[in-house]
């Protein structure tokens, strides 16, 4: 029932607004923000009027207050007075709105925050040390416990040794602790032991990959009509779970993936992180080739400003942009960092690089030119010897190849020409300089063919061809610290490395407070920041700017940009290890000032996972490319190449970790996808929940889910007896909630199981409410 | 409950209730059932009143021939085995360019309207006066993957929301048992660019488009698993259900929870529901063999045309149907031979539009529904190679219709040039014709916008002025 009023309520908002007042937070201020503060805000005042906070709708402009003309001038009928002068007039219920929120006498909040000029927003300001109130042991207790004491409030009770250790778990590697992990927990309750214990393990890194994945935008195929395989993509993801297993400083983190190539102390490792520049989908027939061309630019930059820098910069690509103090001249004195790359392909067929020092490079170039020199000199003393089967003419052919028959000669029998030269050739010589310069590993980037840069023009309206001035790399003139450029070697523009440096300038206000703001929500559900992608002036505001900012000096100048350390603060807080059906949902609803953990459903990954690890059938095995999970035959139906794009089921491979499944982008595994996986094309800010009835086919229907059931009903078999269903019942709760049943759940459990089999009771557990959710 | 619940962020993104409840704490908090939302009203989010309030969308893969099909060209017949005389450049990817080719469909000209139509659709010309020929349509590539992206999106770029993501965002949904975005493919296969086509891009996945099959179990995993009998499953999910509500009880602040008990009542409906739109026993012989589902040649298409019409009877707001799957020749693609592949296509599905037509039109859903006809783009009225039958990729003009609520039929609007190569009066790109599908279903395309990245995304774009096509409007 109370369901029920839930709808009524939304479905028909007027019926609770007109018992009272307009809210200017919810309804006005967003109308303004969007149809009006363009041209009346921070960045223009046209007509000496501001539209974008309380006091200076009041003030009015140049000719005076404006309260009694807004009204009007939205609804004036003559388009040349009406306002806004772009796009569609105010809808009527939106004037509507304005008027009752005017009749009442406009109010607004005293304390709304209020951006005086751009350049004073707090995003843009340098991260300062400050002290953290008294009275707690840990920094975050105190700035959160001050802010709930001021609004009168307390933090919700300690989660308690069960509660926390599943959370523990899934937060930090994703899967559910295994029965003598419970015990041992719930015999010695030491949550830093067992907080240091969970970090250390390779879980973590693969957990955790995936929430960079997301904000990169991840996928092993190019999309579109071939969409191909990119090779040795794979390696970069296992780079992000090697990074972070290792606890790689943040800030190499960072250079690594933008200019790793580029470093003095280049490395293997180093040159596979730039693969984060070559995620983006590509089409390899494009439309219009200088367009795609810019298209691919405007990708990289676009992820590498939200990713890294909170900033929604690639709306500065025809104007400058409308809401935020970024010109369009920043866009593309950042493309230009990016302009010199190209991408390694031959025609429509992408190629990987090995990955390596310079020297090691250029010496295995000399191998490989050496065994082809072996081959060649073998092969043609081997036709000339005459121990070749092939036909005379053909070996003729071979030898000196003049008219178009002969050259197809060659080209129909190179096979089995070489055939019978794998055979025939010794292969010690080529072993020897094999064993002296080994492979390198293959990695998937873009290159640098010159340090000499070409030149990168500000596209007028964004056109390509329409060119404006020329543009050097730069940084945006709004955060106020400048790149630095200069440094060109042989080889490359270093531009890449000269933004990289800037990106983690520990001057750079953004930053810091990005990253810790994407840890902050994979822990707690909500950024402190709620936009994560975008700290701009059109993103929110924190709900603990002070917080937020001791955190980001913290990370950066006491921690030295550890994520490890960051997670172990985080995790060690009273606030993190609060209750979450704790107190205060009346007062603090959307739990801004986090008087309680949040409840949360589970991403699909560690769903999937967990149902593997608690059927008993999760196979570890970390690294390689991609793995085919099972689909269901009907998914592929829809696929231009239904036959050729899935490998059948190997249900071992198939059960490894899902960061390690196939995320192609024309046909994404059904599971994932209805279960809210990102968008794979644009970096994401964070997952969405949505509960649909889509969701509950799967779960409860699927080839997967149901395989898995039975996986249980066995292990359960064997772990608890074959005929005790009250101990089968009791493991089945604990392997899959971390809990024991209570009394009613274990009697309408084994009422269940004299008519229903202990699989179907397997397949109820694996949908219950409390196991996708976290507590 | 209270309200303060779902403050939204401040940013422009919150100008719909429905942006507004999604973005609510970011997104992230748990908070769902859009769809549950929308489904207590017929057509919430409509900018003004409009008849249609459903569509279904006839897809033509691969690109029919306009010059065939819709856009008669006598010059062409008079030029026919001569050089393209114009200046811009033929046919697509370097592939070889032939002479000018006439038609080898004889047109005639049906209904009072008199609408010229080829001898490919005996049954669509029928409803001649309800078509409305858009015959000076253009768009930006010729590649069928960005081509599909295009039409069904909008960009050439993949990670845009389709048509059919829109109208169920804009519009919701009209039955919560079903699902709002209906696909059916081809049985030789999906088109190029497959999920992407019918992808929900930056919007929720509630939006996109689901995969529907017409035979056997039509959505995925709506079957009860196999040796599951129809008792166990309804034990299983009265059990679930108990566990659920005990579990509830501990925290019954989280209306999350109570969505997602709710959630599985709704899919066990959707088994029944869903299940018995691909039930055709009960329907009579003679509407089977109007939709030609007596014919192997016609009765797949026929088929997915009949279940279209119990779909929309049930309130599935947006129908994709894809006839032509793969490659080539398996569909609308004619480079080889475009006479004998499109008698195969148009002979696969034209009497099932047309039986789909008539059997809208005696239910009386024909005033509520909007019928679009097209591929992602024409076909060049040159042929592929001297002395071929095949025609390249046009992308420069071709045709599509529409019909039904709201369109005023009998009538050919625009013109390609005299051979039928270059869309030259009242031209329109695809995105203005997506503006008028979206304006015949109510939705003002310039003001049905999804905040995302910094900007009030649309279907027609941000960077161009697109107009409705008003004399499509009845």
């Amino acid at each position: 029932m109370r369901f029920l009023v839930f709808i009524a309520l939304i479905i028909l908002p007027q019926s609770w607004l007109s018992a009272g007042e307009i809210d200017y937070e919810t309804e006005i201020k967003p109308l303004l923000k969007k149809r009006c503060v363009s041209c009346h805000g921070p960045l223009k005042q046209k007509a000496g009027l501001r539209l974008d906070a309380g006091k200076w709708i009041h003030a009015g402009g140049n000719d005076g207050p404006v309260l009694d003309e807004i009204v009007s001038r939205v609804s004036e009928q003559d388009e040349d007075e009406r306002m806004p002068p772009e796009g569609p007039p105010l809808s009527a219920g939106e004037i509507e709105e304005l008027k009752s929120w005017i009749a009442a006498g406009a109010k607004f909040p005293d304390h709304e925050t209020v951006t005086e000029s751009p350049d004073a927003h707090w995003s843009f300001q340098t991260i300062k040390s400050r002290p953290f109130p008294p009275g707690f042991e840990n920094p975050i207790d105190a700035f959160v416990g001050k802010e709930l004491g001021e609004n009168g409030l307390d933090f919700s009770p300690k989660a308690g040794p069960g509660v926390l250790l599943r959370r523990l778990y899934l937060d930090v590697i994703g899967l559910p602790p295994t029965i003598a992990e419970q015990d041992a927990f719930l015999q010695n309750p030491n949550a830093e032991a067992l907080i240091d214990d969970l970090l250390d393990r390779p879980g973590y890194g693969e957990r955790w990959a995936r929430h960079w994945l997301d904000a990169v935008r991840y996928a092993d195929t190019n999309g579109y009509e071939r969409d191909a395989i990119k090779p040795f993509v794979w390696r970069y993801r296992d780079w992000v779970i090697d990074s972070l297993n290792a606890d790689k400083p943040y800030d190499r983190f960072v250079i690594e993936q933008l200019a790793g190539d580029e470093l003095m102390d280049r490395s293997s490792e180093s040159v596979i992180g730039t693969g984060f520049l070559r995620l983006g989908h590509w089409d390899d027939e494009p439309a219009d080739p200088p367009t795609d061309r810019y298209d691919q630019l405007d990708d990289i930059l676009n992820t590498t400003s939200q990713a890294m820098l909170g900033l929604t910069l690639a709306c500065a690509r025809c104007h400058d942009h409308k809401f935020e103090p970024l010109l369009q001249r920043d866009y593309y004195a950042m493309a230009a960092v990016f302009n010199p790359l190209e991408r390694p392909r031959n025609g429509r067929t992408e190629l990987a690089v090995p990955a390596g020092t310079r020297a090691e490079v250029s010496a295995l170039q000399e191998r490989d030119a050496k065994i082809a020199k072996l081959k060649s000199d073998f092969e043609r003393e081997f036709l000339e010897s005459g121990d070749s089967k092939l036909e005379k003419n053909v070996v003729a052919a071979f030898l000196k190849p003049k008219t178009k028959t002969q050259k197809e000669f060659v080209e129909k029998h190179r096979e089995q020409l070489d055939k019978e030269l794998a055979k025939a050739m010794p292969g010690d010589k080529i072993d020897a300089l094999i064993a002296a310069r080994p492979d390198l590993p293959m990695a998937y980037v873009w290159e640098e063919k010159s340090s000499d840069p070409p030149v990168t023009h500000l596209l007028i309206r964004g056109r390509p061809g329409n060119h404006g001035e020329k543009v050097d790399p730069a940084a945006p003139v709004i955060l106020k610290v400048p790149a630095n450029f200069s440094g060109s070697d042989k080889y490359t523009t270093r531009r890449r490395l000269g933004l990289a440096n800037w990106i983690v300038d520990p001057e750079n206000p953004l930053t810091a407070r990005v990253i810790v703001n994407r840890v902050w929500m994979h822990h707690f559900g909500n950024g402190l920041v709620r936009t994560p992608n975008d700290f701009g002036l059109m993103g929110e505001a924190p709900t603990h700017p002070e917080l937020l900012d001791w955190l980001a000096h913290w990370f950066v100048h006491e921690a030295d940009w550890s994520l490890k350390k960051l997670h172990r603060l985080i995790l060690t807080s009273r606030t993190w290890q609060q209750l979450s059906s704790g107190r205060n949902p009346d007062t603090d609803p959307d739990n801004r000032l986090l008087s309680r953990q949040n409840s949360r459903r589970l991403e699909v990954e560690a769903i999937r996972d967990s149902v593997l690890a608690v059927s008993g059938k999760l196979n570890r095995k970390m690294h390689g490319p991609h793995t085919y999970p099972s689909i269901p035959p009907q998914a592929l139906e829809g696929h231009s190449d239904p036959e050729k794009i899935w490998k059948p089921l190997d249900e071992n491979e198939a059960s490894r970790r899902t960061i390690y499944a196939f995320v192609k982008r024309s046909l994404m595994l059904p599971m994932l996808e209805v279960l809210d996986i990102c968008d794979t094309t644009q970096p994401s800010p964070g997952r969405r929940t949505t509960t649909v009835p889509t969701q509950a086919l799967t779960l409860f229907n699927s080839e997967f889910v149901t395989r898995q059931s039975g996986h249980l009903a066995t292990r359960l078999r064997a772990e608890a007896g074959e005929a005790d269903a009250a101990q089968q019942i009791r493991l089945a709760f604990r392997l899959a909630v971390c809990r024991e049943p209570t009394g009613e759940e274990s009697k309408v459990m084994q009422e269940f199981l004299k008519e229903e089999s202990l699989e179907e009771l397997c397949r109820v557990m694996l949908n219950l409410n409390e196991f996708v959710y976290v507590h | 409950m209270t309200m303060t619940r779902f403050r939204p962020n401040h940013t422009p993104c919150n100008h719909t209730r429905r942006e507004f409840l999604w973005n609510a704490g970011g997104g992230f908090a748990g908070l769902a059932l859009a769809d549950l939302l929308q489904a207590e009203s017929a057509t919430p989010g409509a900018h003004f009143p409009a008849k249609a309030t459903r569509a279904v969308f006839l897809f033509m893969n691969g690109g029919p021939s306009h010059v065939d099909t819709f856009d008669p060209k006598p010059e062409l017949d008079r030029l026919d085995g001569k050089s393209y005389s114009g200046d811009a450049k033929v046919g697509s990817n370097g592939r070889p360019i032939g002479h000018l080719m006439k038609s080898p469909f004889a047109f005639q000209q049906h209904g009072e309207s008199g609408l010229p139509i080829s001898d490919l659709f005996p049954h669509t010309a029928k409803h001649a006066d309800d078509l409305c020929v858009i015959r000076s349509l253009h768009s930006d590539t010729a590649a069928h993957a960005s081509g599909c992206l295009q039409m069904n999106t909008g960009a050439i770029s993949i990670g845009k929301p389709a048509l059919g993501a829109w109208l169920s965002y804009g519009l919701g949904s009209a039955n919560r048992n079903m699902p709002t975005f209906v696909v059916m493919t081809d049985p030789r296969g999906g088109p190029i660019g497959s999920a992407s086509n019918w992808s929900s891009g930056y919007m929720p996945a509630t939006h996109q488009g689901t995969l529907f099959r017409s035979t056997g179990s039509p959505l995925l995993d709506l079957a009860t698993p196999e040796g599951t009998t129809e008792k166990s499953q309804r034990a299983s999910l009265d059990l679930l259900k108990n566990l659920n509500e005990q579990h509830l009880a501990t925290r019954p602040e989280m209306s999350a929870l109570a969505d997602r008990i709710e959630s599985y009542e709704l899919a066990y409906r959707m088994q029944t529901e869903a299940a018995e739109t691909v039930d055709l026993d009960k329907i009579d012989s003679q509407t089977k063999a109007m939709y030609g589902l007596d014919n192997p040649k016609t009765a797949d298409f026929g088929r997915k045309c009949l279940i279209t019409k119990q779909l929309l009877e049930r309130g599935v707001r947006f129908i994709q149907l894809y006839s032509g799957g793969g490659h080539i020749e398996e569909t609308w693609d004619g480079h080889t031979n475009c006479i004998t592949n499109h008698r195969l296509h148009a002979g696969e599905t034209d009497q099932a539009i047309g039986a789909l037509m008539t059997d809208l039109k005696r239910s009386g859903l024909w005033d509520e529904t909007l019928l679009i006809w097209g591929g992602e783009f024409g076909r060049t009225p040159t042929s592929e190679g001297v002395g071929k039958f095949g025609r390249d990729h046009n992308w420069h003009g071709y045709s599509m219709w529409l019909a039904g609520a709201g369109v005023k039929g009998g009538q050919a609007i625009g013109a390609t040039d005299d051979v039928g190569f270059k869309a030259v009066e009242e031209r329109h790109h695809v995105s203005d014709f997506h503006a008028t599908i979206l304006h015949l279903m109510g939705l003002d395309h310039r003001r049905l916008t999804f905040f995302h990245q910094g900007l009030d995304q649309r279907l027609t774009g941000v960077t161009e002025e697109r107009h409705v096509i008003k004399k499509a409007l009845a």
